[in-house]
């Protein structure tokens, strides 16, 4: 059992195996979420207008539960994730993300007791900047390549405590850690289909003797219309059926600087969804299904995450 | 009494009609490269409604075109329609008066 000065209480050891599931969800909960129309789970490369807002509501609803450890752990993650794009010029985007997340974690002691740790709040915001540095415009289609690097901040608190004691780091809303980001989309659009690609990295940095593994990411995103079949005069609202898949890789943790091997691995998610575009508004859900989850020791399997939300133009 | 209050009301119902429409200026259809999907519309039409003596403003998707129609005494110039475009993301591709 590995104990360190912020883990030494006796219950913490098996709750060190869900950081993955619980950083997976910070990844997409962040980067992930963007607010142009397109992608359902990250960016896009599309612009948004000089001196406009366009801001993002998502909701989201994670569960894992498939637990290769005695401990049986039920993790669930519900959050609600806000995020507001300006556009400074046409080609420069500023982004800030803020989530809210209630995170529920039951788990058997041992012992044999099963005992349930939770937490809610503001997690960590992020703010980042995209930029456009290759656009090509023709009749009914564009292709962009915009690059993007931000600031993971540590907004959320990370010295949450319960009746057990302080609750593990990947439990806490926060990380307590400054993490920068980065990375580069593309986008291929046209009037009645859009391809889109992503790739990223997050260097985690250490704050509480903890330290998240760093986070590579490389996402792709199919949206075909479905309705309107014919497009006529005006602008109709299109109904866009949307598939994605999402890369997600993670070193280990480290624990006072000591590798956690109950971490860090290579998730593949499948996402099917949905997708209302008008001029101001856009609804959209999604369910993202793991495929692939080849973790770190015993750490906890993912079951599915549901998105849902709205973005609107002002 | 009936009749002549529906001739009356005919009556003026057209007249508003006619001199609201030629009390409307010039319109200028724009061929915007890049437009393919409608939330992207709604800036392009918020750049060029904020083009001082802007009317009306027109998307057609389909074709990538904006009809842009101004206020009575009131012109639109091309630089102003490309700049309006680019500030919103996109590509001026075609900037023709249309037949008042």
């Amino acid at each position: 059992m590995r104990r360190s000065k912020e883990y030494g209480e006796k219950i913490l050891t098996p709750l060190h195996s869900i950081t993955l599931a619980m950083v997976a969800l910070a990844a997409s909960a962040g980067v992930a979420t963007e607010v142009r129309a397109a992608p359902e789970t990250f960016n896009s490369a599309l612009p948004v207008s000089k001196g406009n807002f366009v801001f993002r509501q998502q909701f989201l609803d994670l569960k894992a539960s498939d637990d290769p450890s005695a401990a049986d752990r039920n993790l669930e993650v519900r959050g609600s994730i806000s995020v507001l794009g300006y556009g400074v010029t046409s080609d420069l985007a500023l982004f800030g993300i803020l989530p809210y997340l209630d995170k529920d974690l039951d788990l058997t002691m041992p012992a044999g007791q099963r005992i349930s740790r939770s937490t809610n709040g503001i997690g960590d915001a992020q703010i980042f900047a995209r930029y456009t540095v290759f656009q090509n415009d023709m009749r009914g289609s564009n292709f962009r390549i915009a690059p993007f690097a931000g600031l993971k901040l540590p907004t959320g608190a990370d010295n949450d405590r319960d009746s057990f004691g302080r609750l593990p780091q990947p439990l806490q809303p926060g990380s307590g850690s400054w993490d920068p980001f980065g990375g580069v989309v593309v986008t291929w659009q046209t009037l009645d289909y859009e391809i889109d690609a992503q790739a990223s990295y997050k260097a985690n940095t250490e704050a509480n003797g903890f330290e998240f593994g760093d986070e590579f990411r490389f996402d792709t995103s199919l949206q075909y219309r479905l309705l309107p079949r014919e497009l006529g005069p005006g602008v109709p609202g299109f109904l866009y059926g949307v598939i994605e898949a999402n890369l997600f890789h993670q070193a280990k943790n480290k624990i006072n600087g000591t590798k956690d091997p109950n971490s860090g691995g290579t998730k593949l998610y499948l996402s099917p969804g949905l997708q209302y575009v008008t001029r101001k508004w856009i609804a959209e859900a999604i369910v993202q299904i793991p495929v692939i989850q080849d973790l770190g020791g015993t750490a906890l399997e993912d079951d599915y995450a549901v998105r849902a939300g709205f973005r609107v133009n002002f | 009494m009936k009749t002549l209050g529906r001739i009356i009301l005919a009556v003026f119902t057209t007249t508003w009609i006619a001199t609201a429409a030629f009390a409307a200026g010039p319109s200028y259809r724009i061929e915007v490269a890049g437009l393919a999907c409608p939330f992207c519309a709604y800036g392009i039409e918020k750049e060029l409604n904020a083009i001082g003596g802007v009317e009306r403003v027109e998307t057609n998707i389909g074709d990538g075109t904006v009809i842009v129609t101004m206020k009575d005494g009131a012109a639109l110039d091309e630089a102003t329609a490309k700049q309006a475009v680019k500030d919103a993301g996109f590509t001026l591709n075609g900037f023709t008066q249309a037949a008042q």
